[in-house]
């Protein structure tokens, strides 16, 4: 006898109202229990298939089962009484909330105002924090919190629904190994518990690690779906791209050249007040990969935002091609050659409610290339420069005018590169350039900024994705509490004297 | 590809078009069950009203007279919502701008040192508010709401005080004639009606076509990705405030330089209290579009004017107009309204 899966999908087609056709007759099935990855390029549909899923959308046509009977949700309410719960790729939680109430928003019986049942409400929390081992602080203002807490809030707030299926959507995207490993773990034992999970990523060693069984999605359409255990890295990339892929950095030497970007003992305040960055020192030269690695929330972000004109810094100096920049607004910046790719694309990177051509001048709007005469745009213009990056990149867009958040969320980041590199810069700040980017376009974008690299210019790349600083740097610093543990070359250390570092033990420390 | 595209514009337009009619119809059609209750009959009231707003050239011209300071008002409250802010403030500006226009044609009657001072004052009137948004926080609802009080009481003072007019004690000191805005044609029209339609086209261009305007809309949009973008939010509240008070400014100046036959403000300041106000809702049915806004004005214009017939002709009251306006505004607030409608005609 043949077990009914929890979940059935069924000929799902979804058209947007644009015309759009984002996935053209896809059937899929989970089974109770298991943990089943999706995978598929930027663009190929995940996100879309499961906010059908989780009511959020609704099917062009096709048919949903749960349990084997057949439901047609119509807000993600009902999918939620059905069990369902999804963890957005871009979160949804009021920033000024705090993770308790949050998470209680819009259940009936919590109202807000009613104290006993917040209290209710905090007891059963505290219980689930305590039986999955899996924590978060519940009065503090979620805008204060780092992300990777915020998506423990996101995941807790389906939990608290008491739902049998959990959809993460791309969730190791935004964090650190350690914190990837915790969340691992939290699953493990979901499914122990009897939960299903549908897990995204385009991080193929993960799915390997965790998942039992896998689907591949491909423009819209099922791939196959394998087990697990009979599949490679190489199998499902060819899945996912419909050709072999080399996952391969070439990285030749390369002397560096003159420093392009200096820092002297600056200091930078976090938004608390606190020292977020404490005396930092450092170079990156002409034909240079410096990287930054450390566990996210070590000042990493306000160092950033103070070398490209977003955060005044307290003390020190930041100087570029000699010429002393400190504090100076980010116009200035960009005339004098710098680029930055910001690690939050959704509220800083780009600006949702505009088109993917506004979009891709941002920062580039009164360069003479775009203007008519002095001080107007000439969109024909700036749509060419934007066809050609979509073409370069691969971008998958709807067209030049669609709304920059009718993309996928990996192309909005290809967007943002793109757009940057675009600018033709001597230095190129890149934070976290891949995160939700898929494995093609990762190797593409990483080939990219060591092409910059061997070009002469300078590349000062923040990555949480340990791997990627390993790949790609020539030196890298290793943050902790604003402070680097020490600046190293990648290959003079094991990968356990890094995680050390992180740790905060200073290098000089290490080998006594 | 390229057909796709323009057709993505097009729905997009469409929609938010389809919306402001929506809600024209829905404000008629209400306005028809309250004609109803109270014992008129719709058909008489709504021919008298078009008849009087379009049936002559005469009710055209002055539908397109009563367009004309709402148009300008409602460009202060659009430019100011595309940058992110709620700027009420229209409505003093707009009393500046028609006193500036009495005090400074009276010192030199020459029709464009009038216009000037208008704007000019007009724009000095939006700056305190600019400024206490950006240095020092204070909401733009509240400060703008406290201006506008304090206009309307100093300007008040000026109408009945320094400058009533001697002769006649219920106006303010009139426009010389060699200031007065040129009518066009035979009727009581002034080109104040043209110069609103070149500042709401010239409003369009800076808003979509120019890097200033750019870099406004993103503040509007997300000030934070705006600075990231190398544009400074503060900057561009600021002008959205300035511009917004040239609107207003110019508006009351045109208002009292080309409305025969009085050239001067009422006691009272009658003729030009409310037009702020009314901006808004212009404002919104327009979309706040500058070219959405040209249409949206004139619809309210042909309100205005055809409620003088509907009053001659089928007895209405004047505020049963009020009333249809309102419904108008409050149902493009309606969120998701066009799905709703067309979610209805599906089931239907
Ligand atoms: N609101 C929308 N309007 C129009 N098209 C959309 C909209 N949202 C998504 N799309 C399109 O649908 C397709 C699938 O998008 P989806 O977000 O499901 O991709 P994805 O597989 O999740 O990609 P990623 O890995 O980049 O997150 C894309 O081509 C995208 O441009
Ligand atoms: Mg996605």
């Amino acid at each position: 006898m043949k077990e009914v899966p929890i979940i059935e999908m069924k000929g799902i087609v979804k058209v947007y109202p644009d015309g759009t056709k984002a996935l053209k007759g896809v059937d899929f099935s989970v089974k109770q229990g298991e943990i089943h990855g999706l995978l598929g390029e930027n663009g190929a549909g995940k996100t879309t298939l499961m906010k059908i899923l989780s009511g959020m959308l609704h099917p062009t046509e096709g048919k949903i089962y749960v349990r084997g009977k057949e439901v047609r949700f119509k807000s993600p309410a009902d999918a939620l009484a059905n069990g369902i719960g999804m963890v957005h790729q871009h979160f949804t939680l009021v920033e000024v909330f705090d993770a308790l109430h949050n998470i209680i928003l819009g259940m009936e019986g919590h109202g807000l105002l009613s104290k006993i049942n917040v209290d209710k409400a905090r007891e059963k929390l505290k219980k689930l924090m305590e039986d999955l081992n899996f924590r978060v602080p519940l009065d503090v203002p979620v805008e204060d919190l780092p992300v990777g807490v915020q998506q423990r809030i996101e995941i807790l707030k389906m939990l608290f629904r008491d739902v049998d299926v959990l959809i993460l959507d791309e969730p190791t995207a935004v964090l650190t190994p350690i914190e990837v490993e915790e969340l691992f773990a939290v699953l493990r034992k979901l499914k122990a518990e009897g939960k299903t999970i549908i897990f995204i990523s385009h991080k193929l060693n993960e799915v390997m690690e965790l998942t039992d069984r896998v689907t591949v999605l491909r423009k819209g359409e099922v791939v196959g779906t394998v087990k697990t255990s009979e599949a490679t890295p190489q199998l499902l990339a060819r899945m996912m791209v419909g050709r072999d892929v080399v996952l391969r950095i070439q990285k030749p030497p390369k002397e560096p050249g003159e420093p392009i970007l200096r820092i002297e003992n600056l200091w930078v305040k976090g938004d608390r007040g606190e020292d977020a960055v404490k005396d930092l020192a450092f170079e990156v030269r002409a034909g240079e990969i410096f990287g930054i690695a450390g566990v996210e929330g070590n000042g990493q972000t306000e160092l950033i935002e103070a070398i490209t004109g977003l955060r005044r810094p307290e003390k020190g100096r930041i100087i570029l091609n000699d010429r002393d920049i400190t504090g100076r607004p980010p116009k200035e910046l960009y005339d004098a050659g710098m680029a930055h790719i910001p690690e939050d694309r959704t509220r800083m990177g780009l600006i949702l409610d505009m088109t993917v051509t506004e979009n891709a001048i941002l920062g580039l709007q009164w360069r003479k290339e775009f203007q008519r005469w002095v001080g107007t745009v000439d969109w024909g213009k700036a749509k060419r420069h934007t066809e050609m990056l979509i073409n370069e990149f691969e971008i998958v867009a709807p067209g030049v005018d669609a709304p920059v958040k009718s993309l996928s969320g990996g192309n909005q980041q290809k967007l943002i590169v793109a757009r940057e590199v675009s600018k033709k810069p001597v230095l190129i700040i890149a934070s976290q350039p891949t995160r939700g980017v898929d494995v093609a376009s990762t190797e593409y974008i990483r080939n990219y900024l060591v092409k910059l690299r061997n070009e002469g210019k300078a590349v000062l790349l923040v990555s949480a994705d340990l791997d990627e600083i390993l790949q790609l740097s020539d030196r890298m610093g290793i943050m902790y509490e604003g402070e680097f543990m020490g600046i190293v070359k990648p290959e003079e250390v094991t990968t356990e004297e890094i995680g050390m570092m992180m740790g905060g033990i200073k290098y000089e420390e290490l080998n006594k | 590809m390229k057909s796709s595209i323009s057709d993505l514009i097009a729905a997009f337009n469409f929609k938010a078009l389809l919306e402001s009619l929506i809600a024209i119809v829905i404000g008629f059609l209400i306005g028809a069950l309250v004609l109803l209750a109270f014992g008129y009959d719709p058909a008489v009231a709504y021919s008298a009203l078009f008849g009087g707003a379009l049936g002559s050239t005469n009710s055209i011209a002055s539908t397109l007279a009563y367009s004309t300071p709402i148009m300008l008002t409602a460009l202060t409250f659009a430019i100011s919502a595309r940058t992110g802010i709620f700027n009420i403030g229209a409505e003093g500006s707009f009393y500046f701008g028609a006193i500036a226009a009495v005090i400074f044609t009276n010192i030199w009657a020459n029709m464009w040192f009038g216009l000037a001072m208008g704007i000019l004052l007009g724009a000095l009137w939006s700056l305190p508010a600019a400024f206490l948004k950006v240095y020092r926080g204070v909401h733009e609802v509240i400060s703008t709401i406290m201006l506008n009080w304090i206009a309307w009481f100093f300007v008040f003072w000026l109408v009945v005080g320094p400058y009533a007019n001697p002769n006649d004690p219920n106006k303010t000191i009139r426009i010389p004639e060699s200031a007065r805005l040129p009518l066009i044609g035979n009727t009581n029209l002034s080109i104040a009606f043209i110069i609103a339609i070149i500042m709401a086209v010239l409003s369009y261009y800076l808003l979509w076509h120019t890097v200033f305007g750019f870099g406004m809309r993103a503040s509007g949009l997300n000030p934070r990705a705006a600075r990231y973008g190398g544009v400074d939010p503060n900057k561009a509240i600021i002008w959205s405030f300035i511009i917004g008070g040239v609107m207003s400014g110019l508006g009351g100046a045109m208002k009292i330089m080309g409305e025969p036959p009085t050239y001067a403000i009422s006691q009272g300041m009658a003729n030009v209290y409310g037009f702020g106000f009314d901006g808004i809702g212009v404002a919104l049915v327009g979309r706040n579009h500058p070219l959405g806004i040209i249409f949206a004005a004139i619809f309210f214009g042909m309100l205005r004017a055809g409620t003088a017939l509907m009053q001659i002709e089928a007895q209405v009251p004047l505020e049963i107009i009020k009333v249809i306006q309102g419904i108008i505004v409050i149902t493009i607030a309606v969120p998701g309204l066009y799905d709703l409608v067309k979610n209805v005609f599906k089931k239907g």
